[in-house]
């Protein structure tokens, strides 16, 4: 019996072809539009998720500045005595302070201005594993490396930073102050971060003698079985009181890397969320298509359904052949608007990579196309549940009458 | 003859009632959508832009080359100095060159600290340039004047209880950097973010606070002559590029006239806004669906119909408007229907901005553009619609049509 009612729905599908290929189409655009967009989103939220979870669990950032500052502000900075006070603390069981300012890079008469940032060697491990990187191509930086750096990933990519793609051992001018390039690190998915440049803090003070003792960042690892949330907190305090500042009127910001990178989370879905909910508005245009088309169907087929009842047809058969009818229109329309979904965020998602972004990939879970294609059938059937009653409550002799 | 056409569409929309309207719901939500996130978009796109009304048209701002995070002048790596706004002040066509100084400092009062965004003022005739430039304009007490030392005028905000939790007032003291301050006025407020925050102080006094002589982190260049931008522009590069020791094309510096700056961020939000009014013009385009749909529907209802008419001397051309005006009657009265709620609902949505967050950054705006060109737009879309099948109408054989049975 239900294969008999898809067969019928299939039948007076392909016999109005224009009529139902239309709307396929109108439900295949909207679901086209939110299959793109819920992919994007999730491959966002994977991206943060597992920065959050693999690397930032146990991890604390400590920052100077707030407000309208600017990090390079020379006027903010954590001392000697702030980091060491903070390192000593309980419950923290790895702690590198970093610093870091804005620089002149130049190579073949070409000059670019990045961030470079000067890095503790014996605790580089640490700080590989809060950024999610590593050296890739040469050595990673070590005790007694002065005029030597660590390039960002895209240093080595043609035509993104400098024409010529650099190479280990190629020599750079930073403020002015030649130095040797022995390793890349790999991608971190953003054209700021992959830009950067790191070299160890005493080469950085080496370049910068005037920031000798000063730190911007710090970044600690609380000890297993401590609440990182819960050192964040005495830090700031700790500091606080050091400072002699009042609560709210903190010149530094500490938290825990995964409420940072959370709160950005946190950001993106909902601009996301925004985007699906306009899109979605084609969706729901799409359904009224499908209930039209079907209030025009039954009107068509007035004389058909009487037949039907006529020969013991029952109102619920009748209410099922144009409920599945409209829900077949909808399946097919979400299958092709998967597909279609699939091809376009596919070649966002690579344009996105092409401009320094790969962290915009799109991930395609198995409950996204079972949702989307189980909410295709179902958005169909339940706008031909209203013309489907209809028909099915007409009355057989009215029907048969019907001109 | 038109006048005939309109009435048999409009009969043959009322006799299918059900069906019209339900088309027109699919054009009516699509343009309810555009009107409304298009107002709300130009209105945030106006309030971000009025956050930097204040750069006025005929000025040049010159800042040298660096990673900017925060306010200009941080993260630079060759300073621009005292010297180089001197030297600019002698270009043919400019008729004043003035240092600025922009810092973030600590500011206390009430026994609260907060960080203040500080900026200096000049002494002498460039003193009203950037009274001018900047937009400052006096609410209480007075403007800073030459000789002023350790005062201050405090933006609009330092007014209220937001950043000290009492407002300040004109004569009282207020401590930046450790340093005792007179407050001898507070600004109007402006609607910008900056500038209502900012705390204006005499040059001299900002040079000895921050203990700096050389430094300036961007200069203001007014110029003679609009018209003249351009090459000022040009010469002032070549200064520099000439004192700084460097070749064209590898600046270390940038010159950049405050109109491009503010069309540069207008470019950027409008790529933005775009973005989302295309993923909302999605619902149109299946709503212009629907309308296609409706006609084909029609004109195999009325076969027979068309058949008679054209039995009886009808051209095709008559079948044609026929139903191209029926389609685009469709989809503007669905269009009209769409950008009467589309503006109430923003209307609605900045009132309730208003009122609950006190946000000004939601606020409907309606470009004189939107409401004719959403209802155009939405006749465009009927009537593009129903041209296939008003075509296939037209071109129909009498005959054919006439022995058409459903």
């Amino acid at each position: 019996m239900r294969l008999e009612y898809l067969h019928f729905a299939f039948d007076s599908i392909m016999h109005r072809k224009m009529r139902s290929w239309l709307n396929i189409l109108s439900i295949l655009i909207g679901i086209t539009a939110v299959f793109a967009l819920v992919s994007f989103g999730q491959g966002l939220s994977t991206y943060v998720n597992n920065l959050a979870t693999e690397m930032g669990k146990d991890k604390i950032m400590a920052q100077v500045g707030g407000g309208f500052s600017s990090p390079f502000d020379e006027r903010y900075f954590f001392t000697q005595e702030e980091m060491n006070m903070l390192e000593r603390m309980k419950g923290v069981e790895d702690f590198t302070p970093m610093t870091m300012a804005s620089a002149k890079i130049e190579k073949d008469d070409k000059r670019i201005y990045t961030i470079l940032l000067g890095l503790d060697s014996d605790m580089i491990r640490l700080i590989d594993e809060m950024m999610t990187i590593k050296v890739e191509d040469g050595r990673d930086l070590k005790k007694g490396d002065i005029f030597k750096v660590v390039l960002g990933h895209n240093y080595q990519i043609p035509n993104k930073i400098f024409k010529k793609p650099l190479r280990k051992g190629d020599r750079i001018m930073i403020n002015d102050v030649e130095m040797e390039v022995i390793g890349f690190y790999s991608e971190v998915g953003n054209p700021q971060d992959d830009s950067q440049i790191y070299m160890t803090i005493e080469g950085f003070y080496t370049l910068f003698p005037e920031e000798e003792g000063k730190y911007k960042y710090a970044i600690m690892r609380a000890s297993s079985g401590e609440d990182p949330a819960k050192i964040a907190e005495r830090a700031t305090e700790r500091l606080r009181k050091h400072r002699g500042l009042k609560k709210g009127e903190e010149n530094f910001m500490i938290t825990t890397f995964e409420q940072a990178i959370q709160t950005f989370g946190a950001i993106l879905n909902i601009i996301n969320a925004v985007l699906i909910l306009i899109a979605s508005i084609s969706v729901v245009v799409a359904a009224v298509n499908i209930m039209n088309t079907m209030y025009t169907a039954v009107l068509e087929r007035t004389r058909e359904i009487g037949i039907m009842k006529a020969i013991g047809a029952k109102n619920s058969d009748i209410l099922f052949i144009f409920i599945v009818e409209s829900g077949v229109i909808g399946f097919i329309g979400a299958g092709l608007g998967v597909l279609f979904g699939y091809l376009i965020a596919s070649a966002g998602g690579r344009i996105a990579a092409e401009a320094g972004y790969s962290m915009l990939k799109p991930v395609f879970p198995l409950w996204l196309i079972i949702g989307c294609l189980t909410f295709g059938f179902c958005l169909g059937a339940f706008s031909g549940l209203f013309p489907a009653r209809h028909a099915s409550r007409l009355k057989p002799v009215e029907a048969l009458h019907y001109e | 003859m038109i006048q005939e056409h309109f009435k048999l569409a409009v009969k043959n929309i009322r006799q299918r009632k059900l069906r019209s309207w339900l088309t027109m719901i699919g054009i009516f939500i699509g343009i309810a959508a555009i009107v409304s996130l298009i107002s709300m978009g130009e209105g945030l796109r106006v309030a971000i832009t009025s956050q930097f009304g204040f750069l006025s048209t005929d000025v040049l701002t010159i800042q040298a080359g660096g990673v900017q995070m925060g306010p200009p002048g941080t993260g630079v790596i060759n300073p621009l100095t005292v010297d180089d706004t001197e030297k600019i002040g002698k270009v043919a066509g400019v008729k004043a060159s003035i240092s600025r100084i922009v810092r973030s400092a600590d500011s206390e009062f009430n026994g609260r600290r907060n960080m203040a965004y500080v900026v200096s003022i000049p002494d002498g005739d460039n003193r009203r340039e950037v009274e001018r430039i900047a937009n400052i304009e006096i609410d209480k007490g007075r403007l800073l004047k030459d000789g002023d030392t350790y005062s201050v005028v405090l933006g609009a905000k330092y007014g209220t209880d937001d950043i000290f939790g009492k407002p300040v007032s004109v004569g009282q003291n207020i401590v930046i950097n450790d340093a005792k301050f007179n407050v001898v006025g507070i600004a109007k407020e402006k609607g910008s973010f900056i500038m209502d925050n900012a705390v204006v102080m005499n040059d001299e006094t900002m040079r000895e606070l921050f203990d700096d002589d050389e430094k300036v982190d961007i200069i203001a260049v007014v110029v003679r002559n609009v018209n003249e931008m351009d090459d000022v522009q040009e010469r002032i590069e070549k200064l520099l590029r000439k004192e700084r020791n460097v070749d064209k094309g590898e600046e270390d510096f940038s010159v950049e006239s405050a109109k491009k700056a503010l069309e540069t961020l207008n470019d950027t939000l409008f790529a933005v806004q775009l973005f989302v009014y295309i993923i909302a013009g999605i619902s149109l385009l299946v709503g212009g669906i629907g309308i296609m749909n409706t006609m084909y529907t029609a004109v195999l209802e009325r076969t027979k119909e068309i058949g008679i008419m054209k039995a009886i001397g009808a051209k095709n051309f008559d079948i044609f408007v026929l139903f191209f005006i029926e389609s685009g009657y469709l989809g503007s009265v669905g269009g009209a229907i769409g950008v009467t709620f589309g503006a109430l609902f923003s209307l609605f949505l900045s009132f309730i901005g208003n009122a609950a967050l006190g946000s000004g950054l939601i606020r409907a705006y309606f470009p004189w553009w939107l409401i004719p060109g959403a209802l155009l737009f939405s006749f465009s879309v009927g009537s593009i619609a129903g041209i296939i099948p008003a075509i296939g109408a037209a071109k129909l054989k009498p005959v054919d049509a006439l022995r058409y049975t459903k």
